[in-house]
Parts: structure tokens; C-alpha cells; sequence
């Protein structure tokens, strides 16, 4: 079996006396999404700061692309790339400029930034300063500079937070054709509907610790309700009715029903990640 | 240490120089302050007085004024033109000499000697050339003057002019300003914009990016004060020398920088810290314009060691020889602040991942 592109195995961190993250582990095999899914404080971004080297674990460990990290690794930061949460571009440069320094700092000697802002959209502002840029515009281009060396390992905080849905969606087919590409992606975010789009496993963090870590499918299934809520005519009455899927008796009782013509709208009760989340955290993920 | 990078982040804060108000405030500072200041000390703009001369008659006065050192003479070949251009302040003075002006003086007749002063010259211009004049008039009529005179100097030998004494202040104020403050400032608001967090998650390390910073400081340092000396008719001698305590100096203040950079987690602290420093980092340009006061003090101060050798160069015209002691005081100070910058660099770190 080959190596994870990302492995974590019982990771702890703590600010002073403040333990952010709890002996966590995962893995991200090439190719594959992983979503963070928590709300602010759950201990995502000190788990990114940590796989990217910026902070290092008081205990466990963390191989990337098979060489362990602690610290800082030029060689290995060379095959990474991250997307942060906050906008921490060269506003005083042109969004060209920006992907330009960072191709340098990469050495890459025929960096292909022009290709890449067309992919985010940004062609025809390349030459504008960021600090002219929307927010949104922003972020795009925060996509690019990730994304630029071509990286095996992708890190993204919060990559869509605040976006409007158009910019969000631009991102996220990105991210998914990068990952279609093979390039490891482990997302962190609170937006459920995003996780759950977009990641082939996502994992539930709150207060350090992972609680689960699967498919969404399988969350759902394992922790949602197969159930579905019937609208159905009575005469001059509308009665709405739950009927759980599962059970054999209520769901000829529904057929019946449909047959005579009486059923108004059907929606299935399926569990969302959030319904998830906070039925096995106690929290919500704002 | 990998060149390129270390070339890109350079390169990066080079091409940000000039849309940062900071780096515009380092290069256009020290050329305000020596031009204000020569403007009220006049020695930028009238290096020498300036003489118009019309001589209608060869005269010997004109062939003497022509040799003398301290006064650049002009001849020009009418009165009504002299009058106009001293009008016009195109010269300090002028001096008209007819056709047989020599003659009358020397026959011991009493010639009209026209002088012409413009009303927008300096009084010393205007002293040097009178007494300039009648000296050489005594000399042509062939006559000592009626006085011997004794020069008694009182003050130090070693006191030079306020204009010159100034020039320690300027050239600290361009060490400091774009030594000190700009690879300083480019840290902090890197560190405020979380840019060095994104730097930091490519292959560039931070000794990379300090260096990087360092340098730049060097560079600036070196031409704001090399310009600031030009400026100052004080680049003119040791020219080598002078840019090897240009050199020392301008990495001794760098480091400095890059430590107070290191420092200041925002641009608040940095300016209160060099509000408050501030006295420490200028104390000993201070003492050059007080040679009154006891200057074994300012040796006190760490960063005398960085000016001091300049001030020896342009003021005693010292040799390499002679400057070779403070320059390595110099460089064991700074060699000294290095293990400073690379704890304060993870301690800056340390900083940076936990907010």
C-alpha cells in the first residue's frame, strides 16, 4: 500500500495551558479531499499551521509526502501548497507581480501565471494592483498563488468564507479538478454544505479532538434518519404525515396513497452534516 | 542559504521601495534636512563669493584677483551688463576697473573704484570681497599695509564650522532613517499583513527573507548617505575609505534594524520604539556639535562606534589605519546583535503561528 500523501498520527498541540488540538489522526491519499468540518476554534487552523510546518506538534506525528515534519522544510514546502485563511496578499502589486514573487520563492523557472489567472478569472485584472481587488477577486487569487507550482499537497483554510456563490463555486471546481489531477487536498471549513459537496471523507472537529471521520454518504447514513415527510389530501384537510423508509407496512400505506392520487409533495428527512455534527458535538458550526 | 531566493524577496522589496511611503520618507528625509540646513548656513549654494570683473585696461588688480583661491571671478565686457547680472544676483559683486586705474593708484592719485554688491548675498561673501580687494589694491600700489597684524586664535584648534559639524547629524539621519528604519519597517508591515506567513509556506526560509531585508537596508543606507555627502561637498577626499565606513556602518545599522523590526509586533511599537530610542540612536552625532562638551560620553553609546569612524574620515581626512579600531569595535557589535536577530526570529515565529 502506498504512502498518504498527508499523515497524521496522534497529534497535540497547546497554547500555554490552552490545549488546541487533542491527539488527532487522519490520512489524505494522493487525489483524495479531506474536509475539516468545525466551527471557529475547533483546532483546524492549528492543525493546518502544524502539517505546514509553522507550529511544531508537542507530541506525535507528521509525515508528508513520506518525510516527517517538524518545522519548516524547504524541500517539502517546495511540493505544498496553501491557501490561508486570510487574505495575506501584496496589496501595493498587481495580482501578475504577486504569482510572479511567489514563482521566484518556488523556482520555477518558466512559471505559467498567465495561465493560471485565466483559470481563476483574473486575466483581465492582472495587471491591477490587489488592493483595487474585491474580496472575492481576492481569494482567487490566494487559489492561485496555492496552486501555482502545481502541488502535490494542497492546504486550504476556509477557502470560500465569505464568497458570493458564483466565486465559491469557481473555487470549488477548482479544488475538485485539481484533486481529479491527483494532488491531496485537505480542506478546513464551517460550511457544511461546502464539506459535504466537495470532500471525498470529511472529518468532524470540535475542541481538538476528531469525533468522525468518514464519507458524508456514510455520516448520513449512520447518523441521519431514513425517513421522508408526506403531504397528503383528506378531503378539504392536509395532513402531513413522517413515514420512515425502513419500515415495510407505512411504506405500502404511501403507495396507496400515491395511487389514489392523494400525496401533494414527498421530501426525504435525510440527516445534513450539521444535524450530524451537532447531534455529536452539542454544537453548531458558526 | 539559497541565492535566488534570497535574490527574489530582495528583488520583491526593491521593486516595493518606491510605492512605500516609508522608503520615499528615508530617500527624500536626509536631502531635505542637508538642503534646509545649507540654505540657512549657505554653503550648498555659494561654495566661494562670486566676483564680476570689468577691466577696461589690463589691470593688475584683475590678474591677481584671477589668482586668488577663495573667490570665483568672472569677466565680463561692460559695466551696464556687470550691473544687471549682479541685479540678478548672478554674482555677489562686481567691480568695475578704467582704463587707467593702475597708474592713478600708483601715482598715489585717488582712482573711483565701482563695486557693486547684489542685495541677496551673503555678509560673509560680502566681507571676503572687500578685504579680498583692498588687500590686493595695498599690493598693486606697492605699499605695506599701516598695521601689522598678530591673528590670535581663540578656541580650539581642532572646532570646525557649524555647516561641517552638522554633517555627522545628516549622515545619521540617513543611516537611521534608511538603514535602520526601512528594513524595520518592511518587517513589521510584512508581519501586519500576515505576507511573511504566506513567504514562510514557500520554500524561502526566514533567515532568507531577513537577510534579504538587511540588505536592502545596506544598499539605501549607503546611497542616502553618499548622496547626503555629496550634497555636503564632503565626498570628495578617501573616496575608498569613506566607502568602507559607509559600508561597516550602513550593515551595523541594518542589523539594528532588523532586531527593532523583530521587536515591534505592529507599526505602533515600532514607532514608539524608535521614539524612544531615539536619543540613544542619535546621542553621539549630538557631541560633534557640541565639542564643548566632554566626548569621552558619546563613546558611551554603542552606535558611536558607527559614526565615529565617518566623522574622523571627513573631518581629520584619517587613513584606513587610522579608523581600523572603530571599525572593528563596529563589527563586534554587530556580530554581537546577530544571535540576537536569529532569537528574536524565533521568537517572531513562535508569534506568527500562535495568532
Amino acid at each position: 500500500m502506498s504512502e498518504p500523501s498527508i499523515f497524521v498520527d496522534s497529534i497535540t498541540y497547546s497554547y500555554g495551558k490552552q490545549q488546541a488540538v487533542r491527539g488527532i489522526s487522519f490520512d489524505v491519499a494522493p487525489g483524495e479531499i479531506l474536509g475539516f468540518l468545525g466551527p471557529n476554534g475547533a483546532g483546524k487552523s492549528t492543525t493546518i499551521k502544524m502539517l505546514i510546518g509553522q507550529l511544531i506538534p508537542d507530541a506525535g506525528t507528521i509525515r508528508i509526502l513520506g518525510t516527517p515534519i517538524k518545522g519548516h522544510n524547504s524541500e517539502i514546502h517546495r511540493r505544498m501548497g496553501v491557501c490561508f485563511e486570510e487574505k495575506n496578499l501584496y496589496l501595493q502589486m498587481s495580482g501578475k507581480e504577486n504569482l510572479e514573487f511567489f514563482a521566484r520563492l518556488y523556482g520555477l523557472k518558466h512559471p505559467e501565471t498567465d495561465k493560471i489567472l485565466q483559470q481563476v478569472d483574473l486575466w483581465n485584472r492582472a495587471k491591477d494592483r490587489v488592493s483595487s481587488y474585491s474580496k472575492g477577486m481576492r481569494q482567487r487569487l490566494m487559489i492561485a498563488r496555492a496552486l501555482l507550482h502545481d502541488p502535490e499537497v494542497l492546504f486550504l483554510d476556509e477557502p470560500t468564507d465569505g464568497l458570493d456563490p458564483v466565486s465559491s463555486k469557481a473555487i470549488r471546481d477548482i479544488i475538485t479538478q485539481r484533486a481529479q489531477e491527483g494532488t491531496a487536498v485537505l480542506l478546513t471549513t464551517h460550511d457544511m454544505y461546502e464539506a459535504d459537496k466537495l470532500s471525498d471523507r470529511v472529518a468532524f472537529i470540535n475542541e481538538g479532538k476528531i469525533y468522525a471521520l468518514d464519507t458524508p454518504e456514510n455520516l448520513k447514513q449512520s447518523h441521519g434518519k431514513r425517513t421522508a415527510s408526506v403531504r397528503i389530501q383528506r378531503g378539504e384537510e392536509i395532513l402531513e404525515t413522517i413515514i420512515p423508509l425502513d419500515d415495510e407496512a407505512a411504506a405500502l400505506k404511501l403507495r396507496d396513497s400515491m395511487s389514489e392520487g392523494r400525496v401533494l409533495t414527498i421530501h426525504t428527512e435525510e440527516a445534513t452534516l450539521e444535524d450530524i455534527f451537532i447531534s455529536m458535538t452539542g454544537r453548531t458550526l458558526q | 542559504m539559497s541565492i535566488k531566493r534570497f535574490a527574489a524577496v530582495l528583488k520583491k522589496d526593491i521593486a516595493l521601495g518606491p510605492r512605500s511611503p516609508i522608503v520615499l520618507f528615508a530617500v527624500f528625509i536626509p536631502i531635505f534636512l542637508t538642503i534646509v540646513l545649507q540654505l540657512v548656513f549657505g554653503d550648498l549654494f555659494s561654495l566661494k563669493p562670486s566676483l564680476a570683473v570689468v577691466d577696461q585696461g589690463s589691470s593688475e588688480v584683475a590678474r591677481l584677483l584671477q589668482k586668488t583661491e577663495g573667490i570665483d571671478v568672472i569677466f565680463l565686457e561692460s559695466s551696464e551688463e556687470l550691473k544687471r547680472r549682479v541685479l540678478d544676483h548672478d554674482f555677489d559683486g562686481g567691480l568695475v576697473l578704467s582704463q587707467d586705474f593702475d597708474q592713478q593708484l600708483k601715482s598715489g592719485q585717488r582712482p573711483l573704484l565701482e563695486i557693486y554688491i547684489s542685495g541677496e548675498s551673503y555678509a560673509v561673501n560680502r566681507l571676503v570681497l572687500m578685504v579680498t580687494s583692498i588687500d590686493l589694491l595695498r599690493q598693486v600700489e606697492g605699499r605695506s599695509p599701516p598695521i601689522d597684524i598678530d591673528m590670535v586664535q581663540l578656541g580650539r584648534g581642532e572646532d570646525f564650522p557649524i555647516s561641517m559639524r552638522l554633517v555627522p547629524i545628516l549622515a545619521m539621519y540617513a543611516f537611521i532613517i534608511a538603514g535602520l528604519f526601512v528594513p524595520a519597517s518592511s518587517l513589521v508591515e510584512e508581519r501586519e499583513r500576515r505576507t511573511i506567513t504566506a513567504m514562510l509556506a514557500s520554500p524561502v526560509k526566514l533567515h532568507e527573507i531577513l537577510w534579504a531585508k538587511a540588505l536592502l537596508g545596506v544598499l539605501l543606507s549607503m546611497v542616502m548617505t553618499v548622496v547626503t555627502l555629496v550634497l555636503n561637498n564632503s565626498f570628495s577626499e578617501s573616496q575608498g575609505v569613506l566607502l568602507l565606513v559607509l559600508l561597516v556602518s550602513s550593515v551595523f545599522w541594518a542589523v539594528l534594524g532588523l532586531i527593532i523590526g523583530l521587536v515591534s509586533s505592529n507599526s505602533q511599537i515600532l514607532f514608539a520604539l524608535i521614539k524612544g530610542t531615539g536619543i540613544f540612536l542619535f546621542g553621539p552625532a549630538v557631541f560633534y556639535l557640541f565639542p564643548n562638551w566632554p566626548q569621552w560620553i558619546a563613546k558611551l553609546f554603542p552606535t558611536y562606534w558607527a559614526i565615529d569612524p565617518l566623522w574622523q574620515v571627513l573631518a581629520h581626512q584619517s587613513s584606513i589605519q587610522d579608523v581600523l579600531g572603530s571599525l572593528l569595535i563596529t563589527l563586534a557589535i554587530t556580530l554581537a546583535l546577530i544571535p540576537i536577530v536569529k532569537i528574536l526570529g524565533r521568537r517572531m515565529l513562535r508569534q506568527l503561528a500562535s495568532s
